[in-house]
């Protein structure tokens, strides 16, 4: 193992990582309490209380699971401690792994624990850390009168077209990355020379084939749970299929 | 005391709370770094970090106000608190919240809604901890075997593994629209090769055109 991603994965960084998690673990169980609390008292029903509780719990151990490989998936370059913490705090799994790769070229290096340094790291960390703030920033400054404006009789039903230009961003941003792997292998070794390296295009496509694969399953058994798994899996897979073509290419 | 005090009271304290702990969270998440750098000598590189939020921040800025805007309706006041800082909405909060929703009976937009969503996502939120918590204590044992030279190729291509099972999730459904900005990046990529390692700053672009080409569509679907 490499002395920084030995560094990245010392106790005191399960140390830092740890009183974060702890805290918001903390802030949960006060957010529980004080809403049962208010349920209690305005005469909701405490056996719908509990039901919503042992549902919730339920629910969220598989996606969980899953979340739990997304930690596997950037350990490798980023110790465990840190993909840790922010997966269970505040991040989610499509955001980190992207947000790590477009960090880590700014400081210009690979994701990767051959390339990592403990100051590509916390450039890295605090790049994570800032780009993904802002929804906390604006439930800060925002929430307040945000939600007493949706409680008047006149406010509208909500922004119909937001979910749509969020989906067009992802869009956006996917074609980059997808349209650079095949740039990658048509041009990567000069133009139009088909010499440059494969392997994250074949990656992408064994990753997406095995998506389609896990969506159709899903679809056709009525299998609800296998989405939670869907992307992590898929990731896996891909990379498996990434360590095999590594071999033969 | 009657309900309407009892909910107002509460509503109070939640904002009051929610804004607390939102602070304490923001300044514990961005000062880690510069707590890690000191532990282990080497601080963020800060003008790195201003060229990689002008390149990659932005579309997250405002991935996050969209999410706001979206979501804190169908979360209200608490949960809203609750799952900006805990993370992971779309691929659990969100969902999990509404099968609360439903398993409860209650309306969006109810004061009902909001205890039911608020709890819904704290348990959410204490169970990912625990299991992630569960998991990582069995991971250290494996960190070897995950650092080994065989497996190396595979964590190097985890970014690329994501892309693929996005690109099948995203495009799936939306085929015409994915169609201009993968052809258009593809055409960059490949026309000029030396872009190959700034991939970040053509997202601003591909995007802002997915975006158009979301809202023409739209005009046009309101329009018929």
């Amino acid at each position: 193992m490499s002395s920084v991603i030995q560094q990245l994965s010392s106790p005191v960084m399960y140390l830092i990582c740890g009183v974060i998690v702890a805290f918001v673990a903390v802030v949960c169980v006060v957010f529980a309490v004080r809403a049962w609390r208010a349920g209690k008292a305005i005469g909701m029903d405490l056996a719908v209380l509990r039901r919503v509780v042992t549902a919730s719990a339920s629910f969220s151990v598989l996606p969980a699971v899953g979340i739990l490989l997304g930690v596997v998936a950037l350990s490798g370059a980023l110790g465990i401690p840190w993909p840790w913490l922010r997966l269970s705090v505040i991040g989610a799994l499509h955001y980190e792994t992207q947000v790590a790769e477009g960090a880590a070229e700014q400081v210009g290096i690979d994701l990767s624990a051959s390339q990592m340094t403990v100051s590509a790291f916390t450039t890295i960390a605090l790049l994570m850390s800032v780009c993904i703030m802002w929804g906390m920033v604006l439930n800060l400054f925002l929430n307040r009168k945000y939600t007493a404006r949706l409680a008047r009789p006149d406010a509208a039903g909500g922004a119909s077209f937001g979910d749509q230009a969020m989906t067009a961003m992802f869009i956006g941003l996917v074609s980059v990355y997808i349209g650079s792997y095949l740039g990658q292998w048509i041009s990567g070794g000069g133009r139009f020379t088909f010499s440059g390296s494969a392997l994250p295009l074949l990656t992408a496509l064994c990753a997406a084939a095995v998506m389609a694969l896990l969506t159709l399953i899903a679809e056709k058994l009525r299998w609800k749970w296998l989405e939670d798994f869907s992307l992590a899996l898929s990731m896996l897979a891909g990379m498996a299929c990434a360590a095999v073509l590594n071999q033969i290419l | 005391m009657n309900r309407e005090e009892i909910l107002a009271r509460y509503d109070r304290g939640t904002h009051r709370l929610g804004r607390l702990v939102s602070l304490i969270t923001l300044v514990m998440l961005v000062g880690a770094p510069f707590l890690i750098g000191s532990v282990l000598g080497a601080m963020p590189d800060l003008g790195a970090a201003a060229h990689g939020f002008l390149a990659v921040g932005l579309v997250w800025t405002v991935s996050s106000v969209v999410e706001f805007l979206v979501y804190t309706p169908m979360l209200g006041s608490g949960g809203s608190y609750l799952a900006f800082i805990t993370g992971n909405l779309i691929n659990m909060k969100i969902p999990c919240a509404i099968n609360a929703r439903d398993l409860a009976g209650v309306k969006a937009g109810t004061r009902e809604n909001e205890i039911v969503s608020t709890l819904s996502i704290a348990v959410s939120s204490l169970t990912t901890i625990l299991v992630l918590a569960l998991g990582v204590l069995l991971l250290q044992p494996l960190q070897p075997l995950l650092q080994s030279p065989e497996l190396r190729p595979a964590f190097d291509q985890v970014v690329p593994a994501l892309f693929g099972a996005l690109a099948y999730k995203y495009y799936r459904k939306n085929l015409r629209l994915a169609l201009w900005p993968l052809l258009l990046m593809s055409a960059v990529f490949i026309l000029l090769p030396s872009l190959q390692s700034q991939t970040s700053i053509l997202i601003i672009p591909a995007g802002g055109l997915a975006i158009l080409l979301a809202w023409l569509a739209y005009r046009k679907g309101k329009k018929a």
